[in-house]
């Protein structure tokens, strides 16, 4: 099964790489997130300079954007530093939600009708599916990353942060994309029109990502939201590459129980909808 | 000698989400080595019949064992001895012509070294061999096709399903694909079974045909066994204002039988030569004017006429709709 949900994995990734106009605009989402985003939705501007018609003093100023940036935002440099988790998290869902618009479209076309001609297991369809996803979306990340590094006043980076600490980060990433890429695929192989799988990801989408704390911290969430929350996926990963990200060395900071805890929830997730979406992708692949 | 059955179907049926019968109890065989036609109205139940003997529709009743395996016990058994060559054209668009026959091969669990050969052979077979290197969005609809015959091919299939092979070509890339799937019957042995539209393609390709019609079977045999069925040539006539003389001419000896639409008359016959002084003769005395007189030598659109009640060229009319929609499935790609 392994070479055949490579070659079809392969076959994926080659289109995908043929045709950039289906690469620019997940960099440009990023881009826009984070520099729009970043900037328009920044907490620590809205500190007023002034009161009275008195200037602020600068270092007051300063001080009050440290504090907030401190105790709301677990300490980062800057409101991007805090925003860069969140925004991959959201390119990944992104991607993985609508990266299943291909398979439907190979259904459409009668591609599927080849692929299910051929001597190969119904399982190399579904896995291909579950890992073209995820290289695409795995690649935005980075970039992402990227991006964040280069805006002014974007991501800082702290001295203690490391190749370990990135690769701690997008292992948590990768966790969740490989998670939701089981249940979208899955979906994705279940519906006949891209109308419908349209339907169902925006349907999915805006909860999971306006219930975690992708764009601000849960703690400020009422008491329901929170809970909710606390046991999405987007969070864990959030929370997880979060404090790699903003932190750095998470055993300095304290807080490698908790990048632990994060990591063992995503491979739960993982488990769960990978058996969950295999199950319903079998179901969706057996003869009409 | 008979060749051994490589395709057997008993009392196949298809009945879609329990209410829409496609294919109704239809038993027939296909001999190894033969190029078999399944031909039929749109809806009569051809793709549906290949898509249950490719494993891609369940079987809701009765039987099918494709190179002596049960199709519903064993479809992993099936899928490594048949090639399939769908209506739509499915090659990827992004992929060089080249990458879509070693894909294919891979798939199909062809060693890399033979795949390489044989995609080279196969792409010098559908006269593609220039263009292996260029990507599939560059392609006419006729490499398409041929491309499309190729990938089919690539793991040496025992059986090869075709899906109305030649659909949309022009007449001269339809007649080379007609050369290739020859060529491939006689030099490697491949059976073929393919549904089409064309019916002069059935007539020149095929040792034999069924033509189904609302999901049933009404008629199979050779080409020639069949037109020979419809009692020999038709003699049309069309006559000046006058009375009716179908029974004057159902009493000449020889005819066989008479169709009247209007004063046009489709007359019968075993032997025109024989039978032409008399009916002339007849209608002559009656002070019937001729207006048209013409016989043809039976044809399978005809066979397909009286099998169906309707002649294919309606079909053809009908078949624009499918083509359009191809045509807007090419776009979207």
């Amino acid at each position: 099964m392994f070479d055949e949900t490579l070659a079809l994995t392969n076959r994926a990734l080659k289109k995908w790489v043929r045709n950039p106009a289906t690469i620019f605009p997940g960099l440009f989402t990023a881009a826009f997130y984070l520099a729009l985003f970043g900037n328009s939705f920044n907490p620590t501007n809205l500190i007023p300079t002034s009161s009275n018609g008195i200037p602020i003093p600068p270092a007051a100023l300063a001080q009050a954007k440290a504090a907030i940036l401190t105790t709301t935002f677990g300490g980062a440099a800057t409101y991007i530093t805090y925003l860069t988790a969140g925004v991959i998290c959201l390119i990944v869902v992104f991607n993985m939600a609508f990266g299943g618009i291909d398979l439907v479209l190979d259904r459409q076309l009668g591609y599927f009708g080849t692929l299910l001609t051929a001597p190969i297991p119904r399982a190399a369809i579904y896995f291909s599916g579950v890992f073209q996803n995820l290289v695409k979306a795995m690649f935005l990340g980075v970039l992402t990353f990227v991006i964040a590094l280069l805006i002014p006043d974007g991501l800082i980076l702290t001295p203690s942060f490391g190749v370990l600490e990135f690769l701690g980060a997008f292992l948590a990433i990768g966790l969740l994309g490989l998670g939701l890429s089981c249940l979208f695929t899955a979906i994705a192989l279940s519906v006949r029109t891209i109308d419908s799988l349209i339907a169902i990801v925006n349907f999915l989408n805006l909860p999971l990502i306006f219930m975690s704390n992708a764009l601000f911290p849960s703690s400020s969430f009422p008491g329901w939201l929170k809970a909710v929350s606390d046991v999405n996926p987007i969070s864990k990963a959030d929370e997880a590459a979060r404090i790699l990200i903003v932190k750095g060395n998470p055993s300095a900071s304290g807080q490698l129980g908790t990048v632990t805890g994060d990591l063992l929830y995503l491979v739960g997730f993982v488990v769960v909808m990978g058996a969950l979406g295999y199950l319903v992708a079998r179901r969706a692949l057996r003869p009409e | 000698m008979t060749s051994p059955k490589i395709i057997e179907a008993e009392n196949l049926t298809k009945v879609y989400k329990g209410k829409v019968k496609a294919v109704d109890h239809i038993s027939f065989y296909v001999d190894e080595g033969e190029i078999f036609g399944f031909l039929g109205p749109n809806g009569a139940g051809k793709t549906t019949t290949i898509k249950m003997l490719n494993t891609l529709a369940s079987i809701t009743e009765g039987k099918a064992i494709v190179d002596g395996k049960d199709v519903t016990k064993n479809p992993a058994g099936v899928r490594d001895v048949i090639g399939v060559v769908p209506q739509e054209l499915t090659a990827d668009d992004e992929l060089k012509g080249i990458e879509n026959l070693l894909l294919s091969a891979r798939l199909h669990h062809v060693p890399r070294n033979e795949a390489h050969k044989r995609a080279k052979d196969l792409l010098k077979l559908v006269d593609l061999e220039n263009s292996a290197e260029r990507r599939v969005k560059t392609y006419s609809g006729g490499m398409r096709r041929r491309l499309q015959l190729a990938i089919g091919l690539i793991h040496t299939p025992k059986i090869l399903f075709l899906d109305e092979p030649t659909l949309g070509l022009d007449i001269q890339t339809r007649t080379k694909m007609w050369e290739y799937l020859s060529k491939l019957n006689k030099d490697e042995g491949i059976t073929i079974f393919m549904t089409t539209h064309y019916l002069e393609e059935a007539d020149s390709l095929c040792s034999r045909i069924a033509i189904i019609d609302h999901g049933a079977i009404k008629v199979s045999g050779s080409p020639s066994q069949l037109k020979e069925k419809l009692g020999g040539d038709i003699l049309t006539i069309e006559l000046g204002a006058g009375p009716d003389i179908t029974d004057f001419l159902k009493g000449i000896p020889d005819v066989s039988d008479v169709t009247r639409r209007g004063q046009a008359y489709r007359i019968k016959l075993p032997k025109t030569e024989k039978a032409l002084p008399a009916i002339v003769e007849g209608v002559t005395s009656r002070g019937l004017q001729i207006i048209e007189i013409s016989f043809t030598k039976p044809t399978l659109d005809q066979v397909f006429l009286d099998v169906t009640g309707k002649s294919m060229r309606d079909e053809d009319a009908g078949e624009s709709d499918s083509v359009m929609q191809n045509f807007v499935n090419e776009r979207m790609r």
